[in-house]
């Protein structure tokens, strides 16, 4: 027996969106949500952008620290002794 | 590959109290893991990294300074980020520019809804597509654009995968702020990154922005 959903505006869906991706909306809002991004091609972009977003920037590689970095901080600590 | 979370944490906890009892040689061991993880956290304050890697810098030896502090029931990696976080803010308030800016941030109450501006279908980023020294740029600006609270919640969560309660704890917020700041900064992320990804990154395709409505 399938549930009548209640629509939920576009605006609701951006406010929860970030939780929505943290997998932290309660039952009801996540079955709305995803009733809704079946309907509108919209909302469904900016959740797939976020995501894609997301899985970029969690990669190791996205965001380079200096080169020497670690050398550098190595050589700091060694010579206050608080390195091999 | 990692070690297993109790295995580091019983680790660490062995280095802490070696380097308590002398050995302050052991210092680096302990912290090298968390070398990146420091210096993003501070370039999500002081934003260039010059002054980053100073503050990282800075913020070990405080932490070495204050090891005897730290209790063995914490995570330690947040603690080191911690001290990082607040090393970059006193940073900052010496820095003169600073004042400059922090009157353009306006207010820090996260007020309103963010309404992403821009409705374009991405198509998925293969991650070969990081090796481009174009993608990183448009990051690492995409990421300058932010306001600095926007900006620190998603280094810490969204770069460095902290938890929702480690970023919270770090920054000295609220778990419900964390979570408010991070649908900001995901949002404007979004937009601020799509001019360049959709189809560009891989197709050379012409960029077409879909206005909302």
């Amino acid at each position: 027996m399938s549930e009548i959903e209640i629509p939920i505006p576009c605006r609701h869906v951006f406010h929860h969106l970030s939780n929505y991706l943290e997998n932290d909306v309660d039952r009801e809002t996540r079955a709305r949500m995803e009733a809704h991004f079946k309907e509108c091609s919209h909302c469904t972009a900016v959740l797939d952008g976020t995501r894609n977003v997301l899985r970029l920037v969690g990669d190791g590689r996205s965001f380079e620290i200096p080169k020497r970095f670690s050398r550098r901080l190595y050589e700091k600590l060694k010579k206050e002794g608080k390195a091999k | 590959m990692a070690a297993p979370q109790k295995e580091v944490a019983r680790n660490e906890a062995e280095l802490i109290d070696r380097i308590r009892q002398g050995e302050s040689e052991l210092f680096y061991e302990l912290i090298h893991p968390y070398e990146r993880s420091v210096f993003m956290a501070a370039l999500s304050i002081v934003r260039n990294e010059a002054d980053a890697e100073e503050v990282a810098q800075e913020a070990m030896l405080k932490a070495f300074a204050n090891l005897k502090q730290f209790r063995a029931e914490a995570k330690f990696s947040t603690w080191l980020v911690q001290i990082t976080i607040n090393e970059a803010r006193m940073r900052r308030r010496k820095d003169r520019k600073a004042l400059y800016e922090s009157i353009d941030e306006g207010k820090k109450d996260e007020e309103g809804d963010y309404i992403p501006v821009d409705f374009a279908d991405w198509r998925e980023i293969p991650s070969e597509t990081l090796e481009r020294e174009e993608l990183k740029r448009a990051l690492a600006k995409a990421l300058a654009s932010l306001n600095e609270i926007y900006r620190e919640v998603f280094i810490l969560r969204d770069v460095q995968q902290l938890s929702i309660a480690e970023t919270a704890q770090a920054l000295g917020i609220t778990e419900a702020s964390v979570k408010t700041r991070l649908l900001r900064a995901r949002l404007q992320m979004r937009d601020a990154l799509a001019p360049g990804i959709d189809g560009n990154w891989t197709t050379g395709g012409e960029y077409k922005r879909v206005r909302p409505f």
